[in-house]
Order: structure tokens, then sequence, then C-alpha cells
């Protein structure tokens, strides 16, 4: 984290919040003065370097808010005399968002997994097995030798067999037997593989359906804005449409026709990548527009420079000068690429 | 066309800000370290430019 900070007929700080930054270096394009550089992007993603993903010359910078107000990630915070500027009515504003409807949601858990910023947090509450099951279990103790054979199959691992130590000389020699019950699934594995026929098992499960409610997976799932980045995985994994994404931008993302992409011993933009749109694919770099957000960390990332943004249009509100709306406006239709 | 290092520019491996960046960046085995020396093998080298890139010193260049 590194901020910038005047004071002058009002204070005006900038905070540059590297936990939320991308290195798209959208606000390096954005920035009037050159005040923003890259940082090494591609050699922190890979874990080779811990350093901020962009430097801002506080020298070059003039406090004009250009940067936070371009960043669709709300890594960069502009407060004039202590207010943050997206609470101020004349600051521009992104109303691109995500939203995973909990009434929806039947907790399957794949957004978790797919989420590439870990933004999405699942607990959910399982049925017992002994709620979803019925039958019962018998063991004659009088036939059962204690061989473990039973324990041992037992997909469930409800059979335990226990060694007392005060009956035997030798602890490694059983000397008794139980089924849990809990966890017992009465597939009968125990009552074939057993040399003495001392199990029981009668499952009654199929006999019992109308007494066994189906049970419904409560649960909790919770979408942190802050870590969001609105790639959209969650959106196209969910099963029941339960996710909602609306991405900053549109547009496309393409490669230039004479790329000479090195493939696997470059793979620069599939690691910058923070969307996981990009994976290299017959030595090559094959981008999921469905997962892109258009951010532009990739094109910045390519030492060939073969990787082409061309945003159409963006989420971004409230321009009100012509100024900013000129420089603003930067951002759709040129192809943005490395520099 | 293999990479050339700039000599004056590069801090070697002790004054390099990411301890010989290149060396880890490279995965061709193009650039390797020979006792405490960056040592560059122009064979290996496939011309991704990604050490050109991101070289903190601005060392590492084409002809």
């Amino acid at each position: 984290m590194s901020t910038v900070c005047r004071h002058g007929k009002e204070s005006r700080s900038l905070t540059h919040k590297n936990d939320h930054c991308v290195g798209c270096g959208i606000c390096v394009d954005m920035c009037p003065t050159e005040a923003i550089r890259l940082g090494p992007v591609m050699p922190v993603a890979r874990g080779l370097l811990e350093a901020d993903l962009i430097n801002i010359n506080q020298k070059e910078c003039c406090l004009c808010g250009l940067c936070a107000a371009s960043c669709p990630f709300d890594a960069l915070e502009f407060n004039l005399n202590g207010k943050n500027s997206k609470e101020l009515g004349n600051y521009p504003q992104w109303t691109h968002n995500a939203n995973i409807d909990s009434e929806t949601c039947i907790y399957c858990g794949r957004c978790e997994t797919a989420c590439p910023q870990d933004a999405i947090y699942l607990k959910r509450v399982l049925p017992t097995i002994d709620e979803l099951v019925r039958g019962e279990t018998d063991i004659d103790k009088d036939k059962c030798i204690y061989c473990g054979i039973c324990e041992e199959m037992c997909p469930a691992n409800a059979i335990e067999i226990e060694f007392n130590q005060i009956n035997s000389n030798n602890p490694q020699v059983a000397s008794n037997i139980k089924i849990d019950e809990s966890k017992c699934i009465y597939c009968s594995i125990c009552k074939r593989v057993c040399p003495e026929s001392a199990i029981k098992i009668v499952c009654t499960t199929c006999m019992s359906q109308e007494d066994i409610i189906i049970p419904e997976i409560e649960g909790n799932i919770i979408l942190d804005d802050k870590k969001c980045i609105n790639c959209g995985w969650c959106q196209e994994i969910c099963p029941v449409d339960a996710a909602q994404v609306i991405k900053p931008f549109e547009g496309e993302i393409f490669y230039v026709d004479d790329f000479e992409c090195k493939g696997d011993s470059c793979h620069a933009c599939a690691d910058v990548c923070p969307c996981n749109a990009i994976s290299m694919v017959d030595n090559r770099s094959v981008v999921n527009p469905v997962f892109c957000t258009l951010c532009g960390a990739c094109a910045k990332a390519c030492p060939q420079k073969g990787i082409v943004i061309k945003r159409s249009s963006m989420k971004l509100k409230n321009i009100k000068s012509k100024s900013w709306n000129d420089r603003l406006g930067g951002l759709l239709h040129q192809a943005s690429q490395s520099k | 066309m293999p990479v050339v290092i700039d000599l004056e520019k590069c801090g070697k491996i002790a004054e390099c800000p990411g301890e010989g960046l290149c060396i880890k960046i490279c995965e061709q085995g193009a650039l390797i370290e020979k006792e405490g020396e960056i040592v560059l093998v122009p064979d290996n080298c496939d011309d991704c430019d990604l050490c050109i890139q991101n070289c903190p010193n601005q060392a590492i260049s084409k002809e």
C-alpha cells in the first residue's frame, strides 16, 4: 500500500491498495502526467518477487484522481478532504457487479472452487447418513472370530474391532466388535465377506422411502465484493444460475495475425491473467473470453505484443467533465497493447 | 537471434533487485548461473523476449 498526499486549499490523497490490484495497467494508461509505472507484474505473479504491482511517482502525480476513477478493481482510492471520491456525487462510478442469490444457491461449491480470486466463501450443513438410510444390524459374538475382514472392507468405515488390553496379553488380538449405526449404509459387504456368517444386515431403505424425508441442504454463501474481479467464472459454472455477473467492459480480445506466440516457454499472459482465462494449448496462448474482464494485463505482459484488447463499452458512469470523458473514453475502441 | 546482456547495466546476481531475475524467468535454460555469474547459453534461447521485458536493470536487449 502506498499513498500520495498533499494539502492545499483542500487535502487530496491517493492510496494504492496492492491487494486489490491485478496489475492491468489501466491506471498507467489513464494517468495524464505519466506518474504511474507498472511494477514487475509477471515475476510477482510467478512468485519470484514481492513488489507492488504499480509504482506512483509522488513528484509527478498531480492528484487528479483519474486513475482511481478508471480502476475497475477498486485498487486506487482517491480522497478529497478525507472523503472517498466514490462517495462524492460528481465523480465517475463503476456500475459492474456480481451477486450470488442464496435463495437459488444449492451450495454445490463449484463457484467456490472455480473463483480465481478466492472471493467466495461457502459453508454448508449436510444431512447425516442415518437420516438417509434405514436398516438393522446384528453381530453374533459367539460366532465372530474377530478376524477384522469386515472392518477392512467396510466402505463406510462403520465397523470397529476393539482390542481389550485387560483381557488379553497380546493387544493385537481383538476381543470385541461394533457396528456404528450412524455410519452404516446397510450395504451388506460385511455380511457377505464374513467367513463365519456372524453378521446380519437388513436394509429397509427402499421399503421406508416414504418415511425418509428428502433433506434440504442448508448453507451460507458469501461473495466478497472487495476480492471479486467480476470475471464471470461463478456465473458460468453455476448449475442453477444463482450467480449474476456484470463485467466492467464489453468487447473482444484477440491475437494479432502474425503473432509468434512462444507458448510454453513464455506463458506470461496466463501467469498474469487475474481471471484464469488463459491457458496454453498446443504451445500457444488461448484465451476463453467468457472469463475475461478485458483488463488488458495479458496484453501488457506479452513480450511479443501479440494480444489485443478492444473494448466497446464500459460500466463507468457519471463522467461529468468533457476532459475526463475524453480521457476515460480512451479505454474504449483503442487497441490496448503493451507500450 | 539470442539476447545480449549489457554488462555495464547488469548488476549481476549480487546487485540485481530480483537476485538474478532473468535466470529465474528463463525456463529454457538460456540464462544460467555459473559461479555467481549470469551466463548466456545462446543455443537454448527461443526468442520469447521475456527476460528483455522483465530485466529490472533493462540490461537485456537484442542487437
